[in-house]
Formats: structure tokens, C-alpha cells, sequence
């Protein structure tokens, strides 16, 4: 369907108006701060690391409580693998490096 | 027969260590076997290093190789140095009486070393109470359930002096992005225990 010509076509049906109201302002760039997906930092099962080791290993690196700590080595333990943190890629590869210097199959991954 | 601690805290500070020489004697020696061995990895890739050794150098980007290639040129060195500190420390130290907190430190790490070595070398599985190596290779299984009980005590007296609780940081975990296993099995397939 045409408009009627000098007419504008209006999707909404509703009567519009030429003129911004004065009042709204406007940002002056129309940049937008998109903030990075982050990336995630998985613990993996493996056969020879002690649970209380884990255990303790989450409390020392991470400062999360002893029954965080626990939770997160039974999801490793009996899930397969748990998100022990998570945050910008820098911070990620530095907890992965933290984890394998104890001893701990950590891997990265992005979240998006 | 009454349990002995084997490490204590000491009074004032640092820990004392009480140990048969059998122990000291293994402590000392068998650090700076894997320390020998560690000089095989370099900056090798995680599926170029020896089975055995494998453990030690884990890789962090499973599916991006040329982020993994990046990763290992940034971290491996500190890594390997960290692995060697350790275990010379505890060879060095294999005879003390009194250790302070970093030297137990060194210790514990160690341990977890030594033992990721050995569990590797014997195969070690989730569900085997005895490793497929536990018969070819006795004096590695004992060395490796010896470990096990060491470390074990370590642990139980490090937690203890762990410093408390970073107020917020539990709230900081995500969530669990897999949920539960389906059908209420563990990840290898197994029933997953009721009592979690």
C-alpha cells in the first residue's frame, strides 16, 4: 500500500511530530560500552588430586568459604567439571595459571 | 595404637616434622628424580610431553591451539620454575626437624606433584581402588599411597590455617551452567550418590 503523497507513512498508526521535544537530551557520541562477555574458568574431575585437597585449594585461591569450596569440588567431583570463576580474559589465564601451579586440570572458556 | 601426627604446628610459628629416616630418606630423593624429569617438557606441547608427566603442564585452551600456543609461551617457564622450586625445596629440606609456612608450602606442593607423576605412571582411576601399575610397579604404588597419607595430613593442618573467607566471593561463582546430570547419573555414566 502507497501513502498518500507529502503524507509520511506512520507504522504505528499514531500521529507523529517533526519536533524532538527539547527536553530530552541526547549522549553526544554514539559509542556504547559493551562490556566483554566473560570468560569462564572450569575445573575438570580427575583421578589422582584428593577431594580435600581441591577443597583446599578453592578456599586458598579463590578466598571462598569451606562449604563453597565443598560444593564446587563435588560438582568437579561427581558432575564431571564445575565454573570455579570467572571474569576478563587476563584475570581468567591468571586463575588458570594459579590452578595448574597446584596441580589442577583448569581450562578457560568464553562464555559467549 | 594411637595416631601420630607426623607434622605439628610448632610453638610460636613454622611446624614441626617428625619423620622415620625410611621417610626423610625418600623425601630427598625422590623430588629431585622428577625435577631430572621435568627437563624432558620445555616448552613442549601438552600432547608432545611423556604421558607421565603430562599432568603437570595441564593445557588451558582445549579447543583454541594457537590461544594454548600463546598460553604456554606465557606461563610455561613460571610453571616449570614453580614445579622445581617446590620439589628442590623439599629434597633440601627432607631432614629438617622445624619447616616455616612456605617451606610446608613447598611441600605440599610437592606432594601434589609427585603424586600426579606417580598416579600417571600407575594409570591411576576414578573407580580402581588399585591402579592397573600397583602390581608391575610395587615400590611406585607404595611411594604413591605413602604420598597420599602425607599429603592428606598436610592438608587437614594448611586448612586450618587458611585465612578467612573473602567476605562476597561465594556470591561471585556463576551459576552452574550444566545443572544436575540427566537421569541422576554422574559425569562417567555412574548413579550419583544421594547424600550430596
Amino acid at each position: 500500500m502507497q501513502s498518500p503523497p507529502g503524507l509520511e507513512a506512520d507504522v504505528s498508526g499514531m500521529p507523529t511530530s517533526s519536533v524532538a521535544p527539547s527536553e530530552v537530551e541526547r549522549p553526544e557520541t554514539h559509542e556504547i560500552a559493551v562490556p566483554e562477555l566473560p570468560w569462564l574458568v572450569i575445573v575438570w574431575n580427575d583421578p589422582i588430586n584428593l577431594m580435600t585437597y581441591v577443597t583446599y585449594v578453592f578456599q586458598k585461591l579463590f578466598g571462598y568459604s569451606r562449604p563453597k569450596a565443598h560444593k564446587l569440588m563435588l560438582d568437579v567431583h561427581y558432575k564431571g567439571r564445575a565454573v570455579v570463576s570467572s571474569g576478563a580474559k587476563e584475570r581468567a589465564e591468571l586463575d588458570v595459571a594459579r590452578l595448574h601451579q597446584h596441580g589442577l586440570w583448569a581450562t578457560m572458556e568464553h562464555s559467549g | 595404637m594411637i595416631f601420630r601426627r607426623r607434622v605439628r604446628p610448632s610453638r610460636g610459628r613454622g611446624f614441626d616434622i617428625r619423620l622415620a629416616p625410611e621417610e626423610r630418606a625418600l623425601l630427598a630423593t625422590l623430588p629431585l628424580q622428577l625435577v631430572s624429569l621435568l627437563d624432558e617438557v620445555g616448552d613442549k606441547t601438552h600432547d608432545e610431553v611423556p604421558d607421565a608427566l603430562r599432568r603437570l603442564v595441564p593445557i588451558a585452551y582445549a579447543t583454541d591451539p594457537e590461544a594454548e600456543s600463546a598460553f604456554v609461551a606465557m606461563t610455561r617457564e613460571d610453571l616449570l620454575e614453580h614445579h622445581r622450586d617446590s620439589l628442590e625445596t623439599m629434597s633440601r629440606t627432607a631432614k629438617a626437624t622445624w619447616l616455616d609456612e612456605d617451606q610446608l608450602a613447598s611441600w605440599m606442593a610437592a606432594l601434589n606433584d609427585l603424586r600426579l607423576f606417580l598416579g600417571s605412571m600407575l594409570g591411576a582411576t576414578e573407580e580402581e581402588t588399585e591402579p592397573p601399575g600397583a602390581h608391575s610397579r610395587p615400590s611406585e604404588w607404595i611411594a604413591y599411597l605413602y604420598l597420599s597419607g602425607l599429603q592428606s595430613e598436610l592438608i587437614d593442618l594448611l586448612e586450618g590455617t587458611l585465612p578467612d573467607p573473602v567476605p562476597g566471593a561465594d556470591d561471585l561463582v556463576p551459576e552452574d551452567l550444566w545443572g544436575d546430570p540427566p537421569g541422576g547419573l554422574r559425569w562417567d555414566g555412574t548413579p550419583q550418590p544421594e547424600d550430596l
